[in-house]
């Protein structure tokens, strides 16, 4: 219970943050609308003789989407390093709040604010023409995926940052985002990818996250993509808490 | 008296050949201001970091507060308060957001946190200035705050790492004062690293010195100048060359028990300096060495200090002993 109230305040202080800082914002904001305008600009009108897509706007959608869960989730990383720097980290462990606390506080908001960019993204692709088959109650799980994914991966960063205190390290994580999500189906249906490209899309987690909200955009309900793509998150969050934990005992008794 | 801090062969290594911290025994009673001096790197920051729970100890036992740091560390974090060197906060939040956050990570409800700010934002003087983002604050203001952030629990030891480095001389006074205080109102127990020796001497009941990760004396101000035994002439040169003739020369003067020498300064012990003075200036001058300047004191934390460690403490701006060379390894022995 302790934890929990720790975790909720030094989320509610990491939010605070962000509205003290609107500019940081807008540029997560920024980078995903502007792939997706140009990207769906670009491809959009060959798609269906390409690559058989009729909605390109929402097939595009969930990447828009991902790519600002990924740049919002890569924020935690760099705040929790300017917390190290400045010696307010070591502050926040001088307390009695439980020190994972620390770390999750910082991940549970940039959640938040991934859903609530996820929500900006969604509404301007509708204006812009996207369709939405599973409707509302498929936004809401599209929300919820997000927020799911921005908690799993927003650990990498976070973990770098506790273990090197560098705000360039700590930027990896979003620098690690982009393979993941160029060696997925993003721009073209995995099945009209090279054999060799296949391979490794099938084996990279992002794939699987991706398929699974898109679905949700341009399919219906299909529950066995929706299951694997939980999964997909699920293991990125195991993956990366666990470095986070390693990370932050490391950090606070060498 | 019980003990507020006791540790035992508490040891740091980083690495296989760095021991930071080598086996010191601490006994701190309640009640008193514990005053830890040393060199920067002799251990001191890297003992307070494991006194309170930030770094694990290599070997050793430590008790704070009643209570085994390694064994519940959570349980010490909730009992004492720590001002570290680097005064940490959130340049983002406001003076009263940074302490009411504080509060509630320490276990406070929303409204006692709320007034358990407003009431150390009172006493650090920084009301007005409450409501505006730390990062408009000044230096001073910053310390304060931090420092009020090691109270919000009303812990019974405050550690305080070089508490007062950079404030001007009315801030540093002001704190000063407030350590009294509370230590005298409150019971509150204070283990203070500093580099202001003659700070150390004002307040601290017991000094410890730490140098090269060993604790090389322990006892009251006033004890620890009495083991010296002696009266201290410091005498400046014009040359290193200068002061090395004085040096030898000066160490056969009768009665001298030791002649430290730190470039240009030389420091001399010995039972009656006053009666003493005009055969030291004979010598001198036999010797072709006249000193440019002399002075007659009683010891000083300073002169302990350069005893027991063979070196001066370094100090920053107007602080330290008269003559304190910073960071200067003094040469010579006893006659």
């Amino acid at each position: 219970m302790i934890g929990v109230r720790a975790t909720w305040l030094l989320t509610v202080r990491a939010l605070r943050e962000s509205l003290r800082q609107p500019a940081n914002e807008v540029a997560n904001a920024f980078i995903p609308l502007f792939f997706y305008v140009v990207t769906v600009g670009a491809v959009g009108s060959v798609a269906r003789e390409a690559f058989g897509v009729s909605d390109y706007k929402g097939f595009q959608l969930p990447v828009a989407v991902l790519q600002g869960a990924a740049g919002v989730a890569s924020g935690a990383g760099l705040a929790m390093t300017v917390d190290i720097q400045s010696g307010y980290f070591e502050k926040l462990a001088l307390t009695s709040a439980p020190r994972l606390a620390l770390a999750l506080g910082r991940i549970l908001a940039d959640a938040v604010k991934a859903v609530v960019l996820a929500v900006l993204i969604l509404a301007l692709a509708l204006l812009y023409g996207s369709g939405f088959e599973t409707g509302l109650p498929g936004m809401a799980v599209l929300l919820l995926a997000t927020f799911g994914f921005a908690l799993a991966y927003s650990g990498i960063g976070v973990a770098i940052a506790l273990k090197t205190g560098s705000p360039q390290a700590a930027q990896a994580g979003f620098i690690i985002f982009f393979p993941l999500l160029f060696l997925a189906p993003t721009f073209a249906p995995i099945e009209i990818f090279a054999t060799w490209l296949e391979v490794i899309a099938r084996m990279n987690p992002v794939t699987y996250v991706l398929v699974g909200m898109r679905t949700l955009v341009t399919d219906g309900w299909d529950w066995p993509a929706l299951l694997k793509g939980g999964a997909a998150t699920a293991g990125i969050g195991a993956l990366t808490l666990s470095l986070t934990v390693l990370a932050l005992r490391g950090r606070v008794q060498q | 008296m019980a003990e507020a801090i006791a540790t035992q062969g508490l040891t740091k290594l980083f690495g296989p050949d760095i021991r930071a911290v080598d086996g010191i025994d601490l006994r701190v009673e309640e009640g008193q201001i514990f005053g830890f001096l040393g060199q920067n790197g002799s251990g001191k920051t890297t003992t307070v970091r494991m006194l309170t729970t930030l770094l694990r100890p290599t070997a050793g036992t430590a008790r704070v507060a009643g209570v085994d740091v390694i064994a519940q560390p959570a349980e010490v974090r909730r009992r004492v308060g720590v001002a570290l060197q680097e005064v940490g906060l959130d340049e983002l939040q406001t003076g009263r957001e940074v302490l009411t956050l504080q509060g509630q990570l320490f276990g406070l409800s929303a409204k006692a946190a709320r007034e358990r700010a407003a009431e150390l934002l009172e006493v650090v003087t920084l009301t007005e200035a409450a409501d505006r983002p730390v990062r408009g604050y000044s230096g001073g203001m910053k310390r304060r705050l931090d420092l009020a952030c090691a109270l919000v629990n009303d812990p019974r030891v405050v550690f305080l790492d070089e508490p007062t480095t950079g404030l001007d001389p009315i801030t540093r006074d002001a704190v000063w004062r407030y350590v009294q205080e509370l230590n005298r109102e409150r019971g509150v127990t204070f283990f203070l690293t500093t580099q202001y020796l003659e700070e150390a001497d004002r307040l601290a009941h017991t000094v410890a010195i730490m140098d090269r990760g060993k604790v090389v004396a322990e006892g009251s101000p006033a004890e620890l100048k009495a083991r010296i035994g002696t009266d201290v002439v410091a005498l400046t040169f014009a040359g290193g060359e200068l002061a090395a003739r004085a040096e030898a020369a000066l160490a056969r003067l009768e009665g001298v028990q030791k002649v430290l020498r730190a470039e240009t300064e030389v420091a001399v012990y010995l039972p009656n300096g006053a009666a003493a003075v005009p055969a030291m200036v004979r010598l001198l001058d036999e010797a072709g060495a006249p000193a440019e300047e002399l002075v007659l004191k009683q010891p000083t934390l300073d002169d302990v200090f350069l005893q027991v460690t063979g070196h001066h403490l370094q100090t920053g701006e107007g602080a330290g002993g008269a003559g304190a060379a910073a960071g200067t390894k003094l040469a010579g022995g006893a006659p």
